[in-house]
C-alpha cells in the first residue's frame, strides 16, 4: 500500500519535473532566439535609419531588411509552441 | 489587371508659334507623360537643342515665389483646404496684379512688426537673465561702476572666501551659482584677481542700469507680459489675414504653379531654330483623343503620331491598372517597388492575400473594431496625402478581415465570444476553472505551413509565367524554367518524403503503404526522384543556387509566423485579462471594501493598458509580418519591380477651372 502511494507521487512529481523543464526550454528557446535576432537587427538597423535618412526612398527596402532576421525568432516561437502544446 | 496598363508612345512635333498652345492643351489633358531630351543621346535628332521656357516665366516664377512666402508667413499649410467656391482662372489671373501687392504688404507690415516686437522680448529677456544674479542684492547697481581708486569684483563663486586685502564684500548663496561681489583698493587688483581665480570666480557683467536690481528686473517683467499681448494681437491679426486671404492664396498658388510648369515645359522638349519636338507616354487609350484635341487647338499645324514601342531600349512609364478594391494596395507595392512595363503585376494577388494574413494573424473582434475606427479617425490627419490614404484604405480591409476571423476564432479583445470556434480555437484558456486545453497550436502551424507551400508554388509558378512571357524562346529559357519547376519539385519532393514516413494532421498520410526499397514507399521513391530532378534543374541554371536550398525549408517555416505571432497576441490579451479582471477586479467584487476600489481602479488601469500594447503590437506584428511575407518570400521568387512611375505633366486642379 505504501509502495503504491510512494509510486504514484514520485511518477506525479516527475510529471511535474518533466513540465517544468518544458516550460524553461521553451523560455530559453524564445529569449535566446529573441537575442540573436536582436544582435543581428542591431547592425542592420542602424544602417538602415542612416540609410533612411540620407534617402527617404530607401524606407520600404530598408524595412525589408531590418526584418529579415526576425524569421529566427518565429523559429524559437515555433519550438516553444511545440514544446508546451504537444 | 495582373498587368499594368498599355502605353503608347506619341511624338509632338509643331513650329514654334503653336508651342503654347500645344502645352497648354496637354497640360490640360493630365495624360501626356513627357520623356526628357537629352541633348547628347538622342542621335536621331541632330541639331537640336532643349528648349528655352516660355516668355514670362521668371515673373511667373517670382510673383509664386512671393504667395509662397505670404503662405509661409500666415502659416497655411500646403494641402490646406479653403472651403470657398473653385475660382475662374481669368478672373484670378487678371486679380493678382492688383491684389497681391496691397495683401503682401498688409501681411509684410505685420510680419516685420511681430519680428520687431519679438526681438524686443528677447532683448528684455537678456536683460532680465543679466540681472538676476543681482536680485537678492539691495543696492543701487549704479554704485557698483564709475571708480578711479576702487577696482569692483562681481561674479560666481562656488563658496564664500576672505579676501587677503582691506576690502568691502558682499556674498549671497540665494541666486543660483551665488554672487560675490568685493571693493578692493585699485593698487590690489591683480592680486585679488588672481586669488579669486584660484578659488573658481567667473566674472559677470554689472548691467549698466539704475537702481536695484530687483525693480529692474520687474520692470522689465512688465514689459515682457505687455510684449507678450501685444505679439498676441498681431497674431489675432495675422490669423484674421489668413482667414481672409486663404482662399485667394490657396487658388493663386495652385494658377501659378501651373503656368511655372507649362512655362517651364519646353525645357523639356527638343528645339530648333523654328520647331520643337517632344517625346512621351500615355495610356493607349487616350491618344486617339488627345491627337485630336491638339489638331483642334492648333488647326491642323501639329504633326502628332503614334511611334512603335521598342521594347529593348524604351523605359516605359508604368502605371497600375486594378480593379478599385485593389488600388490602395499599390501603396504597398509602390514601398517595395513599382513592377516593369511587361512584368506581371502582383497588385490583386496582395490587395486579396495581405489582409488575409493580417486576419489569420490579429483574428479578433475587438482588436479589428479599434483598428477599423483608428483607420477612419487618421483620415483628418493624412488630408490630401494620396499615400497615407492608400494605407489608410489597406488598414480598413485588413482590419475588417480581422473581424471576420475573430469572429471565426470566437475571439473579442481575448475574451471568448458566446459561441464556440469555428474549427480552429486559439483561447489559451488561463487560470483556473476553465480546464480547458489550450490553443490548437500545432494544427495552426500546420495551417501556416500549407499557406507558406502553396504561397511559395504560386510564386515559383508566376517566375515560370514571367520567363516564358518575357524571355526569347531558345536555350536560356528552358533552363530558366527548368529551374524554377525544379525549385517547385524539390519542395514537394520534400513533402512527399515526409509523408510517406509520418502521419501529420491536416496532411496527406501516406505512411500505411508496404515500403519497397530501404523502409521507403513508393510514394517515398517517388518524393526522392522528384527532389532528385529538381536539384538537376536548378544546378543547370547555376551551381551556386544550390547553397540555397536550405532556404525550401526555411521559407515555408518562416510562414509559422501566421500562427507563432496570432498566438502571442492572444497570449498577451489573455494574461491581461487575467491580471485586471480574474486577479484584481473579480477578487475586489467579491468582497467590497475600501481597498477593492482601489483594486478596481488599478485593474482597469492594467486593462487599458494592455490592449492598447496589445493593438499596436497587433498592428506591428499583424500589418509588418504580412507585408514581410510578400515581400521577402514571395516576391523574392518573381518579382523584379524597378519600373518607371508614370508622371503625367498637369495636375489635379482644386481651387481653379478656366
Amino acid at each position: 500500500m505504501a509502495v503504491e502511494t510512494m509510486t504514484v507521487e514520485v511518477v506525479e512529481a516527475a510529471a511535474a519535473t518533466a513540465g517544468g523543464f518544458k516550460a524553461i526550454g521553451a523560455g530559453l528557446a524564445v529569449g535566446l532566439a529573441g537575442m540573436g535576432t536582436g544582435l543581428a537587427q542591431l547592425g542592420i538597423g542602424g544602417a538602415a535609419v542612416g540609410a533612411t535618412a540620407e534617402n527617404k526612398e530607401m524606407f520600404g527596402l530598408a524595412l525589408l531588411f531590418t526584418v529579415i532576421p526576425e524569421t529566427v525568432v518565429i523559429f524559437g516561437l515555433v519550438v516553444a509552441l511545440l514544446l508546451l502544446f504537444t | 489587371m495582373f498587368k499594368s496598363q498599355r502605353m503608347s508612345k506619341l511624338l509632338i512635333a509643331a513650329s514654334k508659334d503653336q508651342l503654347e498652345p500645344v502645352v497648354r492643351e496637354l497640360y490640360r489633358h493630365n495624360v501626356y507623360h513627357i520623356e526628357d531630351f537629352v541633348e547628347q543621346e538622342m542621335e536621331s535628332i541632330e541639331g537640336f537643342r532643349i528648349g528655352k521656357p516660355i516668355e514670362g516665366a521668371s515673373g511667373i516664377s517670382s510673383d509664386l515665389l512671393r504667395i509662397r512666402s505670404l503662405s509661409n508667413i500666415i502659416g497655411l499649410k500646403k494641402g490646406e483646404s479653403g472651403t470657398g467656391a473653385v475660382q475662374k482662372t481669368k478672373a484670378l489671373s487678371a486679380s493678382i496684379d492688383k491684389e497681391l501687392p496691397e495683401i503682401e504688404k498688409e501681411i509684410t507690415a505685420l510680419a516685420e512688426q511681430k519680428n520687431g516686437l519679438e526681438n524686443k522680448l528677447r532683448e528684455a529677456g537678456m536683460k532680465v537673465a543679466e540681472l538676476e544674479p543681482f536680485a537678492k542684492l539691495q543696492m543701487d547697481l549704479s554704485l557698483l561702476r564709475g571708480y578711479d581708486g576702487f577696482t569692483v569684483f562681481a561674479g560666481h563663486i562656488p563658496a564664500d572666501v576672505e579676501l587677503p586685502v582691506n576690502s568691502e564684500k558682499y556674498f549671497t548663496s540665494e541666486v543660483h551659482g551665488n554672487l560675490l561681489v568685493a571693493v578692493v583698493p585699485a593698487e590690489k587688483t591683480s592680486e585679488v584677481d588672481k586669488f579669486l581665480m584660484e578659488e573658481g570666480f567667473s566674472t559677470i557683467v554689472v548691467p549698466s542700469e539704475d537702481g536695484t536690481a530687483e525693480e529692474n528686473i520687474s520692470r522689465y517683467d512688465h514689459e515682457i507680459t505687455r510684449l507678450h499681448e501685444e505679439i498676441g494681437k498681431i497674431e489675432e491679426q495675422i490669423s484674421a489675414q489668413k482667414e481672409k486671404h486663404a482662399q485667394f492664396l490657396v487658388a493663386c498658388e495652385e494658377l501659378l504653379t501651373a503656368d511655372v510648369e507649362r512655362a517651364e515645359a519646353p525645357l523639356r522638349f527638343a528645339t530648333s531654330d523654328e520647331t520643337f519636338v517632344t517625346e512621351g507616354w500615355l495610356p493607349s487609350k487616350k491618344v486617339e483623343g488627345l491627337i485630336s484635341d491638339l489638331d483642334k487647338v492648333c488647326g491642323g499645324k501639329v504633326y502628332a503620331t503614334e511611334l512603335e514601342v521598342d521594347y529593348e531600349h524604351d523605359t516605359i512609364p508604368v502605371e497600375y491598372d486594378n480593379p478599385d478594391f485593389a488600388k490602395p494596395t499599390e501603396a504597398l507595392m509602390d514601398i517595395y517597388s513599382r513592377p516593369k512595363y511587361s512584368e506581371f503585376d502582383p497588385t490583386l494577388l496582395v490587395a486579396i492575400v495581405f489582409p488575409i494574413f493580417f486576419g489569420f494573424i490579429l483574428g479578433d473582434i475587438g482588436y479589428g473594431l479599434i483598428l477599423l475606427v483608428v483607420s477612419f479617425g487618421l483620415r483628418k490627419f493624412v488630408k490630401d496625402n494620396v499615400v497615407g490614404n492608400q494605407l489608410l484604405n489597406v488598414l480598413r480591409n485588413a482590419s475588417i478581415m480581422s473581424i471576420l476571423f475573430g469572429i471565426a476564432y470566437s475571439e473579442f479583445l481575448g475574451f471568448a465570444c458566446p459561441w464556440d470556434p469555428l474549427w480552429i480555437s486559439r483561447h489559451f484558456n488561463i487560470g483556473a476553472g476553465h480546464g480547458g486545453h489550450g490553443p490548437d497550436a500545432i494544427l495552426l502551424l500546420i495551417i501556416s505551413a500549407w499557406i507558406g507551400i502553396l504561397h511559395i508554388t504560386l510564386g515559383r509558378s508566376l517566375h515560370v509565367r514571367n520567363a516564358i512571357v518575357e524571355i526569347h524562346p531558345g536555350k536560356h529559357r528552358n533552363k530558366v524554367v527548368f529551374a524554377q519547376l525544379g525549385w517547385i519539385f524539390v519542395m514537394w519532393g520534400i513533402l512527399f518524403l515526409l509523408w510517406s514516413m509520418f502521419a501529420m494532421p491536416l496532411m496527406p498520410d501516406l505512411s500505411g503503404f508496404a515500403p519497397l526499397v530501404a523502409g521507403i514507399n513508393i510514394f517515398g521513391i517517388i518524393g526522392a526522384l522528384l527532389i532528385a530532378v529538381g536539384i538537376i534543374g536548378i544546378g543547370r541554371e547555376s551551381g551556386l543556387e544550390l547553397m540555397e536550398l536550405p532556404t525550401i525549408i526555411s521559407h515555408v517555416l518562416s510562414y509559422a509566423r501566421l500562427a507563432a505571432v496570432g498566438l502571442s497576441s492572444v497570449a498577451i490579451a489573455a494574461v491581461t485579462n487575467y491580471i485586471s479582471i480574474g486577479m484584481m477586479i473579480e477578487p475586489a467584487m467579491a468582497d467590497f471594501g475600501l481597498l477593492s476600489i482601489v483594486l478596481i481602479i488599478v485593474g482597469i488601469i492594467v486593462f487599458l493598458i494592455g490592449h492598447i500594447l496589445n493593438t499596436v503590437l497587433g498592428l506591428i506584428g499583424g500589418g509588418l509580418h504580412s507585408i514581410r511575407l510578400h515581400y521577402v518570400e514571395f516576391f523574392t521568387k518573381f518579382y523584379k519591380g524597378g519600373g518607371k512611375k508614370y508622371e503625367p505633366f498637369g495636375i489635379i486642379r482644386k481651387f481653379t477651372e478656366d
